[in-house]
């Protein structure tokens, strides 16, 4: 189909047509998103036995295998949490269910543990890297060994610099990469298990004791309460507690639960089950199967920081066979940690930017980058305090370790507090997953399941404050002194606050203008098409209708913004009516990630929208076209224009029927053309 | 899902000679629809032409009803109707919407519409035909035509 007619000023209703891309239309399937979320979760397989080893001795296998059991539960919150799409992770649904004061206490404690995030797996790294050289030269004769504070001190300013300077200039790691990475883990994996197997039928093996023995650092505070050490149950919470640092990066699952393609809830199932299955395997498998073949004494003498090493070097089996195991397991251990590292500036950059978008900080940390659009004041900061805390920890793991978790367990406790609380304030929601152990009453489901949970993690993050002294002392200062500069900021920011929470958030789109409209949909290539009129990001029901229902293996959906440039139908200059673009397209992106389907947005300036719908979908070959209602002169009239434009810009006979739909509120008025 | 079988309109049945104006001068919008809905009511006594026009003129303050071609389709849905009405009004000088500046009318069809929803897929049926009907070739053609029988003549084609 073209323009009616030579002349007619219909040819020129589209005067610019602009295609948009952004990554954040770019959806990846469940076993990417579970790879990402494993690259930053799993890696703290290489350094939680070392560390619990250390607090409270050879019974630590249990402890970090009962985390690992326990990381499903928190998988299912994540669930939960997910499937209420309030997007900004925890954060959002702290400040969802429990407002902002709770919100910004969560938000700093878990930018405590982001900042710890980066320094604990970039030193361990460090100590990978450093005992694999050691064994080289142990093995070539030489009787030094190399200095492993120093090194990875310096191998963890090296990686830090590295993603600092990748972050500012918004240089992402591609899911694909943490797939090849968690591939090559799973291989590692399971050649030390089968190894490890066959090590144990040559020498047989003892189960790890269940007896705890914590040293007297490790007990903290609670060593001088009396009280504490009759009660058996009281020392398995405080294992626990040491050991919880290895669910470090379990919340990446909400920041990449966007990403995930269509069906979305499905796909989110499918992930949890595969980082739960990998993390049970990979942390709880290899930490006991190295403390069944690792002798304690030697764990504490050598391998605390670099566990998994020890247990390649302890095999059965030819020197120079382990040694190569070695090789394996460190270059898996460093890309696994330094994925790490990045993910932790990914995290607090996302946070403390999901901050600002809540007027909380002040423009200084919105600042953009000229040259590459990041939010570089943020990064720079964050990268500056993970490097200090680098240096400052002088590469010791175990002083890391003992200071971490801290934010995981209260930011937890407030996340699952706030879920249950929205089984009440928001009821009516539609939940595509709800933690188990629900009692139905009336509309409500009583969240039995996660007021257990709730108690539970609330019992071992205050038994933590009284063991974990480093943690809680700094942890409480950290994430006072934040919560501080928040809501010192937002006070100072409080004129400018309204404004930038009614601008809201704008997501990031390339727009590339386009000869025509041909151009725009040449990549198009399902079999089928849908034409989906945006105007106004508060009504966009017609387009979550059609997401909702849509083939997406057969059918491209494209959303069109009509940009007015002049009068044309209401005696007044629309362009003072035009909605910005970033607004409406940041809605549309909401929602496309909300059902893990791509969608094409295009805008089109045109001084008259039904001609520009009518002409992109004739262009588009589309077999549906669907609006939004109009508040101001319903839908038939729409319908009727609607038609009426189809019917003058029509110039030959349709090769399949195309209907014209309104929809609004669960109502819809259509047309079917049929030849 | 309605669903509609499309099938050529007879332009003939709706508008018969009696029903075609030729514009003398250079009348108005509003007048112009007056004089159709006038012309059409002359036909159905139970309508009262100034509450038709009225219903007509406000549905034109909404989205406006004339195309890039020419043609205008002002219309309205009218409860005391059981069929399709129309009439046509050819217009040998231009006349400039004013709610669209940039639009000349060469020909406006007047169409009014039962109100039951039952005949609202036809109503959309209609104007979508009238409007892939009169390109501007076709509207060319009946503004060259010198009298009200041709015109109904060359629409009954």
């Amino acid at each position: 189909m073209k323009n009616a007619s030579e002349g007619s000023p219909s040819l020129f209703r589209v005067k610019k047509v602009v295609v948009l891309t952004t990554a954040m239309l770019t959806f990846i399937p469940f076993w990417k998103a579970a790879a990402v979320v494993l690259c930053d979760f799993g890696s703290s397989a290489f350094y939680a036995g070392g560390i619990a080893m250390r607090a409270f001795g050879p019974a630590f296998p249990w402890y970090i295998l009962a985390v690992m059991l326990f990381s499903g539960l928190l998988l299912m919150v994540e669930l939960e949490a997910c499937s209420l799409f309030v997007r900004g992770g925890a954060y959002k649904i702290v400040r969802e269910g429990l407002g902002d004061t709770a919100a910004k206490l969560a938000a700093s404690a878990l930018i405590f543990d982001f900042i710890l995030t980066g320094p604990i797996s970039a030193v361990t790294a460090g100590h990978y890297l450093c005992g694999l050289a050691n064994s080289f030269l142990e093995m070539a004769g030489l009787s030094f060994t190399l200095p492993e504070g120093g090194i990875s001190v310096v191998f963890g300013l090296l990686v830090t610099v590295y993603f600092w300077r990748q972050n500012v200039k918004g240089i992402e790691e591609s899911s694909s990469k943490s797939a090849k990475i968690i591939a090559f883990s799973l291989a590692v994996c399971f050649l030390l298990a089968i190894w490890s197997f066959i090590t144990i039928g040559l020498r047989g093996a003892h189960m790890p004791p269940a007896a705890l023995s914590f040293s007297p650092e490790s007990l903290g505070w609670a060593g001088h309460i009396d009280w504490m050490k009759t009660i058996g149950l009281v020392g398995m919470f405080m294992a626990f507690g040491h050991s919880v640092l290895a669910l470090s990066g379990i919340e990446t699952l909400s920041q990449v639960y966007r990403e995930i393609e269509y069906p979305k809830a499905q796909n989110l199932k499918k992930a949890a089950w595969l980082i739960f299955g990998f993390a049970l395997l990979f942390t709880g498998g290899l930490t006991f199967l190295s403390a069944v073949i690792i002798p304690p004494e030697l764990i504490a003498a050598k391998y605390n920081d670099n566990l998994l090493s020890g247990l390649a070097m302890s095999l059965a089996g030819p020197g120079i066979l382990k040694l190569l195991m070695q090789v394996m397991v460190v270059v898996c251990g460093v890309a696994m940690l330094s994925g790490a590292v990045n993910t932790s500036l990914i995290g607090s950059n996302a946070l403390m930017n999901r901050i600002a978008e809540d007027g909380i900080l002040t423009d200084w940390f919105r600042k953009i980058h000229r040259r590459y659009g990041t939010s570089y004041h943020i990064i720079h900061l964050i990268a500056a305090v993970q490097m200090i805390v680098v240096l400052v920890s002088r590469g010791n793991v175990y002083l890391l370790g003992e200071a971490y978790a801290f934010g995981v367990m209260w930011c937890f406790v407030l996340e699952v507090v706030a879920i249950a609380r929205l089984r009440w304030k928001k009821a009516s929601q539609k939940r595509d997953f709800m933690f188990p152990l629900n009692i139905k009453y009336e509309n409500y489901y009583i969240p039995v399941g996660l007021i257990l949970l709730s108690g539970f993690l609330l019992t071992v993050a205050l038994v933590n404050m009284t063991t974990k002294q480093i943690a809680t002392v700094a942890g409480f200062g950290f994430t006072a002194f934040l919560f501080a500069v928040f809501s010192l900021s937002e006070r100072l920011n409080a004129k400018k606050a309204n404004t930038m929470f009614e601008e809201g958030y704008r997501e990031r789109i390339n727009a590339e203008t386009v000869d025509d409209l041909k151009e725009a949909f040449s990549e198009l290539d399902r079999p089928h098409r849908v034409l989906v009129a945006v105007k106004n990001p508060e009504n966009l029901y017609h387009l979550e209708e059609v997401l909702s229902k849509v083939n997406a293996d057969e059918t491209d959906v494209i959303v069109l913004y009509c940009k007015p440039v002049e009068n044309v139908l209401y005696r007044q200059d629309m362009r003072s009516a035009a909605v910005d673009e970033h607004e409406v397209f940041t809605a549309v992106i909401f929602l496309a990630e909300k059902y893990g389907l791509s969608v094409t947005p295009v805008l089109v300036h045109s001084n008259d929208a039904f001609y520009a719908i009518a002409q992109a979908a004739a262009v588009a070959d589309a077999r549906e076209v669907v609006m939004g209602v109009s508040g101001r002169h319903g839908a038939n009239p729409q319908l009727e224009r609607a038609v009426m434009t189809w019917g003058a810009v029509k110039d030959r006979e349709l090769s399949h029927p195309v209907t014209l739909r309104i929809l609004w509120e669960g109502r819809e008025v259509s047309y079917r053309f049929t030849r | 899902m309605p669903s509609n079988e499309q099938s050529k309109l007879s332009l003939g049945s709706l508008i018969t000679p009696n029903r075609v104006l030729f514009a003398q001068g250079r009348p108005g919008k509003k007048e112009l629809i007056e004089a159709l809905v006038r012309t059409v009511c002359r036909d159905y006594p139970q309508l009262d032409p100034a509450d038709v026009a009225s219903q007509v003129l406000k549905r034109e303050e909404g989205i406006s009803t004339t195309l890039d071609t020419g043609l205008s389709i002002p219309h309205a849905r009218l409860e005391e109707l059981g069929d399709f009405t129309a009439a046509l009004a050819v217009l040998p000088e231009p006349l400039r919407d004013q709610t669209n500046s940039d639009l000349s009318i060469r020909v406006m069809f007047l169409f009014l519409s039962p109100a039951k929803p039952a005949f609202f897929q036809k109503h959309l049926q209609i104007l979508s035909t009238l409007a892939e009907t009169f390109k501007p070739e076709f509207i060319q053609e009946l503004v060259s035509l010198q009298d009200a029988g041709a015109v109904a003549a060359r629409l009954a084609r």
